[in-house]
């Protein structure tokens, strides 16, 4: 039985071999994509969720624990912010137009990525399409009750937080954008549309409007696609591409940075509510981490998202087990197994989220047993060319 | 003499004596057989398939594994009938049930046939049908 649990991080990649489709539906199986003839697309905004979307407002005292937690966050969450000054720029690792030496450098950078293969663009395409819907990630931590930027320019520190960390991640998106864009070796165009059509998408992560699910939802993301980020930087250095090394490996610092200041989040939320947290906890990965970048589609390839998947779990980028590991470090990070003194279905969610890691690897090491070999598949973002899933 | 909901309905062609007309879509409806045999031209059978309903003995090891992942009390009835998600099981569990009755029988469940388990009767329905396959 091929298992196929659709996980996601940040930017995290479906697993193939894994499908778990749970009440909620598991997207990667039920997107309807517009069709491959441009002329006839029938959904022209792009692939919609499908779950019901129901959402809950968040309890006046709950809304009350994040207005007295404004002080705490201020001292031990807005610290963890960079200032711009001390920030690197995309400009940083790129050639320098203003400069002499810019066209050398471009043709430096060409001959770097000349060699670097085509499964390990898809997979580099893929997490820039991810990093470049920055927008809809913005809006998922503003639908959050007690926690949103109410006019855009609140002084709360939880909005000063949010439009912070936004600003840092943009230059995520922007800096990968360009060096794809002078590699020469991507099709930038087919790139575009799929980054249209995400935003257009949106997401619904099924945080229901809860900072408690907020948090550990971005808890998660952050560490998967410092994972994953650190995991494209190793195969550009195997690959020989130094500078694209550095490059996801800042961008890999930047996520590990994120993923303190939001497991610190939840660990206060731990301290101050346990047993609300530990159920908000178990509540998220019943429904399973989602992937931002599960409606990607670009007018081509009917199952993109999959297909893309596939090719990070096979390149190491990102996998079930990553999926499995990140759960068990989040579990060990915020020492849930310790917690004592909860109410039943405290104990229950506590039982479900510590024994959740070593079920998920089982379920993984099935699918890989059983995992059949699959035809190469082409993929628009490199011109049409085949890769193997 | 059974009755058959259709919603998967193997013939067995040991227990009736109709032809079965090929067709691409199960039409849903139940039909009941009252032993008599129908001539085939009256029945534009799409393609059905009609499984016998399964052992006792399959429905119970079925019974026993449902049970244990999801702990149930042993008093708690369950019978062919009940649905896996009534019970209290989520997707998670639906596949360590596959996976479980997979390893009591020795069998090897395809995805799209574990997709559409929902209940212990269809469990136990298609342990013996992949058992005969055997």
């Amino acid at each position: 039985m091929a298992l196929k649990l659709s996980i996601t991080p940040m930017k995290m990649p479906n697993f193939p071999g894994f499908q778990l489709s749970s009440h909620r539906v598991s997207m990667s199986s039920t997107i309807h994509s517009p069709s491959v003839d441009a002329g006839k697309v029938k959904k022209p905004f792009g692939p919609r969720e499908v779950r019901v979307q129901v959402t809950h407002p968040l309890p006046p005292e709950k809304r009350e624990i994040f207005n007295s937690l404004q002080d705490w966050a201020e001292e031990n969450i807005l610290v963890l912010l960079k200032p711009v000054e001390k920030c690197w720029q995309p400009n940083d690792f790129l050639p320098d137009p203003s400069s002499e030496g810019f066209e050398e450098e471009v043709r430096e950078l060409r001959k770097r990525t000349k060699d670097l293969p085509d499964d390990y663009f898809v997979v580099l395409v893929g997490d820039m399409i991810t990093e470049e819907a920055l927008p809809t990630y913005q809006t998922m931590l503003n639908t959050l009750d007690g926690v949103r930027d109410e006019t855009g320019a609140s002084l709360t520190p939880w909005a000063i937080w949010t439009r912070a960390w936004t600003a840092e991640e943009n230059r995520h998106g922007d800096l990968l954008n360009k060096y794809l864009y002078l590699s020469g070796r991507v099709d930038m165009r087919q790139i575009e549309k799929t980054i249209q059509y995400l935003i257009g998408s949106g997401m619904d992560p099924g945080t229901d409007k809860n900072p408690y699910l907020g948090f550990i939802y971005t808890s998660f993301q952050e560490r998967a696609t410092f994972v994953s980020h650190g995991n494209t930087a190793r195969l550009a250095k195997e690959h020989g591409d130094l500078k694209l090394a550095q490059i996801c490996g800042i961008i890999a610092a930047d996520e590990k940075r994120h993923e303190t200041a939001y497991t610190k989040i939840v660990e206060k939320l731990f301290e101050v509510d346990p047993d609300g947290t530990v159920l908000a906890l178990a509540d998220m990965m019943r429904k399973k981490i989602s992937m931002p970048a599960h409606l990607m589609c670009d007018g081509a390839d009917d199952n993109l998202f999959e297909h893309f998947s596939s090719v990070a779990q096979r390149l190491g980028v990102y996998t079930a087990k990553d999926y499995a590991d990140i759960l068990e470090f989040l579990v060990a990070r915020w020492e849930v197994e310790k917690m004592t003194g909860l109410s039943g279905e405290g104990r229950k969610a506590q039982d479900y989220v510590c024994g959740l890691p070593p079920r998920i690897r089982k379920l993984e090491e099935r699918a890989q047993a059983r995992a059949k070999k699959s035809a190469p598949v082409p993929f628009s973002w490199i011109h049409g060319r085949e890769v193997m899933l | 003499m059974a009755s058959f909901t259709a919603s998967s309905v193997s013939i067995s062609s040991a227990f009736c004596s109709f032809n079965q007309t090929q067709g691409s879509n199960l039409r849903k409806a139940s039909v009941s057989f009252s032993g008599k045999s129908f001539p085939s031209q009256r029945l534009s059978l799409p393609r059905f398939r009609v499984s016998c309903a399964a052992k006792p003995e399959t429905v119970n090891k079925v019974v026993e594994i449902v049970k244990k992942q999801l702990a149930l009390p042993d008093d708690r009835p369950v019978a062919g009938d009940s649905k896996f998600q009534v019970l209290g099981a989520d997707s998670l569990d639906t596949v360590e049930i596959v996976m479980g009755l997979e390893e009591e029988f020795g069998i090897c469940v395809e995805e799209e046939s574990a997709q559409s388990i929902t209940t212990v009767q269809e469990a136990a329905d298609l342990i013996e049908e992949l058992l005969e396959k055997k």
